[in-house]
């Protein structure tokens, strides 16, 4: 935003602005999770979960995954992760999970001190099978019941009696939450929650999009650090403060034609979660090089909104039509989707060891993208939060040969 | 050479080597001299099972074929085929598993080529009674022994062993007996996203996909998985221009129970006595049906069960293990303590993704002298699918298989880890375990998820544990006997002092 | 030699053949150790000649015991038993105030509980990743270009070891060779590559539960930095026998004595 009139060369990132307002965020995340669990309201959530309909009765929703998020930007994934496979818990094992289950066990020893305690789990399969077993594990070391909304995968449209069935899914979610918590459920109060949380999806959307200019205003590591409030405080209203804000610098880049990184020269996509323990450090390498990525397929994950007369028939098409539930061809038709969209050369898969439904079959949806638009790909692997997984001069091969094609 | 043994039946192979031994099931054995081929004696036959130990041999030529004669003629269900090489410091190598995998993967060719459609499955809950009533031969797929490469260009090394070696196996020309395919969704992330990659793959085959509920809300999860029910029915019916009738569905329906029955006479006879049928052979009869659900299987396990209900008749203690067998059902085991004097240590093995046969070679391979030790299992291809509740057909039938299957003893892919813990403990002290051997398939998410937690119910119940984590390829198959035979040994240093 | 009751323990591994003979009053009458190559039984058998010159008994007519990887091989053998049980009787026999094993062998480790009796109480093994066995350190000590002796004291020279992150052999080695190219000091690689070891076996040392003091056996258990990064990793004192590598060979003979 503004000239960099030191002398100095401008870095070849730009840093946001708004990332300082998000520091604020979370620190309020933080403090409003460890209140609600000394009142007794703290439910940990899983990041696609309804968690309109908690918010709208009065409980507060806490983030294992952004925790996850938290180890593996922290450096100490394979430390924290250590405690649960000392535990017996296998390496081959999703690694939010594992640094979940270990930061549980010991909390004295892991960032932040470990996550609130819980007096609910509640867990939705939207994402993945694996959210069961591992609310599971820590239902079985906190004492927590677990509520699971059950959203079977499916292809196409949502069978109606698929349909029913989730919709019925909330109706137990509703009783569940009322005899554990002591607490009911007000139309009126979810109508405020569920707008909340549109307004703020609405800007995050918007400022997505927006990085179909050219120079793109964000890239990657922007959006991945800036998503957390949409997913973990959807329902706030402080939420949507932090989406305007960051709306607004974003279309003043726009207006501005000031992109995220200095010298704009390739565009590609990413595809999975990122690796959080060296985030910053790979993808302002990569715009040393003047590689910027104007879209990924994690951050579009969270763009449905709650809407219409009836806001459970709503939340049961929204939260079990997320693109992750419905097969490979779903995820193939996302990348492809934004390839065109946001006119990208090339695009980047990392193969997340610890997350099979996100990872697995990348070999072959590889092939498919680049049939559909004609543009290269590479995969490289690695882990999301345990670093030991990650082989830096493996994955910078790799890259180089994607850019060597595409220059 | 010809044994006198009523039951014994002469089996002329050709074309092996020397110094052949033979051991069978019952523990006969005899060495053969060569002339023109070699003579052997088997005793007693119920099925195609037999084992060939050759010790002291780099490697042997293949077996084309047996012939029979002597004192009873007997059919050889499949021959014999003996392949690859054996290392030779390998005494206690034998080849069960692989060998049962040829002879089966025979059959099922035969019974294919007969025009027979083989639907081939994965899951142990699958509704079996719905492609038999269709006129459909439901087959649990095996793991194949050394299918090690095939599925790099499609499936990434985390994906769950048991599909890689699968998928390998097609890749590499195998599975040719498959008339169609059968993956469950909603049970696990491998299982899911390998059905995708399959069709992408292999655009000719036919595959299909049952989506299980993995919540337990009661009526509205039998309502949804009878409506997926229904919905395979009317694919399989469509593609393979079937139809299903009453009188099919009750058959097959009466078969399916049939062999639960006798399944569930079976675990609760060993109860009371784990000698009675050795756990290797009360495996592979529950696997023989399993994998070509018939009337003969049937017969087989029957017959088992029968003999077994018998001695125990004779020694008064039939009722005590009718009666258990309902309380295993129920889930709700109140009954005094079995076994608890017994002289040798009474195992259990839990898991989920396992082969029961597999595990049972690795009991066998390292416990030769010392008696049956495997007293019970609760393994998904074991004790959770003989333990299913029946179908009874009264009213939609679609939804009463539904009813049948979310009855079943739960597994890690579904809610109630509490009461699979529970469970366990209580069976635990019923059965008067001293050790429990917990199985896991290897990147198989739902079996690791829950060893853990199994170990330490186990502890808390004072039974001591060990893990077995397996591979289909039994990659590690030496280390794992070690840890078997490791753990039965500190077991044993327990009881003597 | 009549009248009296001898015991032949032969632990066949991977890598080493050991073989011991003890007297029923538990002397040590000979012991030895030759390399396996490719037959167990070849080796087992120069072992038994040594101790029958060592010990002028006639080796043929002494009640022997298998143990190790190669234990099947050893058809001559009245038993084999596992170098569990044989190494947590082996080191009571030794010391008896001893509760808590580690034995590093070339292709696997184990943490063993040791019971009062000298029996294993629990135990658990490696998966079935060489990292943190005699192997890794081989490896290593290639990539380095160090004998496998000096490894060690190559290693103590370093005060700053740098971190290996690689759990498995494989992806350390490639990363060691990056850290060489980059410039990196090989005394403080050598330090990590120990450090990373003495984590690994640290953590599977935890899942059984560890008493001190904490007895190390196996060949790894002669390397001083492996030692000094596993008390660390451990925080325990360590007690190491005279010769740790015929731990499971006296423990199997010891099972030969008994009737």
């Amino acid at each position: 935003m503004t000239d960099n009139s030191s002398g100095k060369e401008e870095k070849a990132y730009r840093p946001l602005n708004t990332q300082d307002l998000l520091q604020g965020v979370l620190f309020r995340y933080v403090l409003e999770g460890n209140a609600a669990s000394e009142e007794g309201r703290l439910a940990w959530v899983t990041s696609g979960f309804p968690v309109e309909i908690p918010v709208a009765m009065g409980i507060t929703p806490t983030y294992p995954e952004q925790y996850g998020t938290v180890v593996g930007a922290q450096k100490v994934g394979p430390t924290v992760c250590g405690f649960a496979e000392e535990l017996g818990y296998s390496q081959e094992l999703c690694s939010y999970a594992r640094s979940s289950i270990g930061s549980t066990r010991k909390p004295d020893e892991s960032p932040l001190d470990g996550l609130p305690k819980p007096q609910a789990l509640l867990a939705c399969n939207n994402i993945c099978g694996t959210v069961l077993r591992w609310y599971d594990a820590i239902s079985q070391m906190t004492g927590a019941p677990v509520f699971l909304l059950d959203t079977p995968p499916f292809e196409g449209d949502q069978q109606s009696h698929h349909l029913a069935y989730v919709r019925r899914g909330l109706d137990h979610l509703v009783e569940f939450l009322s005899s554990r918590f002591g607490v009911s459920l007000e139309e009126e109060r979810l109508k405020e929650v569920a707008a909340n949380s549109s307004k703020a999806i609405s800007l995050w959307s918007k400022s997505l999009e927006a990085c179909k200019s050219k120079p793109s205003p964000l890239n990657c590591a922007d959006r991945f650090t800036t998503m957390a409030p949409v997913v973990t405080m959807r329902g706030a209203e402080h939420t949507i403060e932090f989406y305007q804000a960051l709306y607004q610098e974003v279309c003043e880049r726009v207006s501005e034609g000031i992109g995220a990184i200095r010298d704009e020269r390739i565009r590609l996509l990413w595809d999975n979660i990122p690796p959080w323990f060296t985030i910053f450090r790979f993808f302002n390498g990569l715009a040393k090089r003047g590689v910027v990525f104007p879209a990924d397929t994690y951050t579009h994950a969270w763009t449905g909104t709650l809407e219409g007369k009836d806001l459970f028939d709503s939340a049961a098409a929204i939260y079990s039509n997320v693109y992750l539930n419905k097969g490979l061809q779903a995820k193939v038709d996302k990348m492809v989707q934004l390839i065109n969209d946001y006119d990208l050369d090339g695009f980047i898969m990392f193969s997340v060891r610890s997350c099979k439904r996100y990872s697995l079959g990348q070999l072959v949806s590889k092939e498919l993208v680049t049939e559909a638009t004609g543009v290269p790909g590479v995969i490289i692997e690695g882990d999301m939060v345990d670093s030991r997984l990650f082989n830096e001069a493996q994955v910078q091969t790799r890259i180089d040969a994607l850019l060597e094609m595409l220059e | 050479m010809f044994s006198e043994h009523p039951s014994a039946i002469c089996v002329y192979a050709i074309d092996t080597h020397p110094s052949c031994l033979l051991t069978t099931p019952f523990g006969r054995r005899g060495r053969l001299p060569r002339k023109n081929g070699l003579i052997v004696t088997v005793a007693h036959i119920d099925n195609s099972f037999y084992e060939i130990r050759i010790p002291t041999l780099r490697r042997y030529s293949a077996c084309e074929g047996f012939k029979t004669q002597g004192i009873r003629h007997r059919v050889l269900d499949g021959g014999c085929r003996l392949a690859g090489a054996l290392s030779p410091d390998r005494i206690d190598s034998h080849l069960s598993y692989g060998e049962v995998f040829d002879v089966f993967e025979q059959k099922l060719v035969e019974l294919s080529a007969n025009g027979r459609t083989v639907l081939g499955y994965i899951y142990p809950h699958t509704p079996l009674e719905l492609p038999l009533g269709l006129g459909m031969t439901p087959s649990l797929l095996w793991a194949r022994p050394n299918a090690q490469s095939g599925f790099e260009a499609s499936l990434q090394t985390f994906s769950c062993s048991l599909t890689r070696n699968l998928f390998s196996q097609r890749s590499n020309g195998g599975l040719t007996f498959l008339g169609g395919l059968l993956f469950p969704s909603n049970t696990c992330d491998s299982l899911h996203n390998v059905s995708d990659v399959w069709r992408r793959r292999f655009p000719e085959d036919r595959v299909f996909r049952l989506t299980y509920p993995a919540g337990r809300l009661g009526d509205d999860s039998v309502q949804f998985l009878a409506e997926e029910l229904r919905i395979l029915s009317e694919c399989l019916k469509n593609v393979y221009g079937r139809v299903l009738s009453n009188e099919a569905l009750l058959r097959a329906v009466s078969l399916v129970n049939d062999f639960r029955n006798a399944a569930q006479t079976l675990y609760s006879c060993r109860v009371m006595d784990p000698s009675l049928v050795s756990y290797s052979e009360a495996a592979r009869l529950l696997r023989h049906f399993l994998t070509i659900p018939s009337a003969g299987a049937v017969d087989q396990i029957s017959r088992s069960a029968t003999t077994a209900a018998q001695i125990l008749e004779k020694r008064g203690q039939l009722n005590e293990a009718k009666s258990l067998q309902k309380e295993l059902l129920s889930g709700e085991l109140t009954g005094a303590e079995i076994g608890a004097k017994s002289s040798r240590p009474r195992i259990m093995i839990a898991g989920g993704m396992v082969e029961p046969v597999v595990v049972a070679s690795l009991f066998e391979s390292c416990n030769r002298k010392e008696g049956e030790v495997v007293a019970f299992d609760l393994l998904s291809y074991g004790f959770k699918t003989a333990f299913t509740p029946p179908v009874n057909l009264e009213g939609d039938p679609f939804v009463t298989i539904s009813k049948s299957i979310l009855g079943a003893p739960s597994e890690p892919t579904q809610e109630g880890l509490p009461e699979r813990l529970k469970f366990l403990k209580r069976v635990l002290r019923r059965l008067s375990i001293n050790g429990l051997v917990v199985c896991d398939q290897s990147f198989c998410d739902p079996d690791q998820f829950e060893a853990p937690s199994l170990v330490k119910a186990a502890s808390e119940a004072g039974v001591p544990t060990v893990r077995l984590p397996m591979d289909p390829e039994l990659s590690d198959r030496g280390r794992l006997e070690g840890r078997i035979q490791s753990f039965l040994e500190t077991l044993r240093g327990r009881t003597r002092r | 030699m009549s009248g009296r009751n001898l015991g032949i323990g032969l632990d066949v591994g991977s890598t080493t053949t050991k073989a011991v003979m003890i007297d029923s009053d538990g002397k040590v009458l000979g012991s030895c150790i030759v390399p396996t190559g490719a037959s167990g039984v070849g080796a087992a058998r120069k072992c038994l000649r040594e101790l029958s010159r060592e010990s002028g008994a006639d080796t043929n007519s002494v009640s022997t015991v298998s143990t190790g990887y190669g234990r099947s091989l050893i058809d001559f053998a009245k038993r084999s038993v596992t170098e569990i049980t044989c190494h947590s009787i082996g080191v009571h026999h030794l010391n008896s105030s001893i509760r808590f094993l580690i034995d590093v062998g070339g292709q696997d480790s184990k943490a063993i509980r040791v019971g009062e009796s000298g029996r294993p109480a629990d135990f658990e093994l490696n998966d079935k990743c060489s990292a943190g066995t005699g192997r890794f350190l081989e490896v290593m000590a290639r990539v380095l270009e160090v004998s496998i002796d000096q490894l060690g004291p190559f290693a103590l020279q370093s005060k700053s070891p740098c971190m290996i992150s690689s759990t498995c052999t494989v992806f350390a080695e490639s990363e060691v060779v990056g850290r060489l190219g980059a410039g990196e000091n090989s005394r403080d690689i050598a330090a990590g590559v120990h450090a990373a070891m003495a984590s690994k076996i640290g953590t599977l040392s935890k899942r059984v539960g560890v008493v001190a003091p904490v007895c190390v056996t196996g060949g790894v258990a002669l390397n001083p930095a492996f030692r000094y990064y596993l008390s660390k990793q451990l925080d325990v004192e360590l007690w190491i026998p005279t010769n740790p590598q015929i731990t499971g060979a006296i423990g199997a003979a010891l099972l030969a004595l008994e009737p």
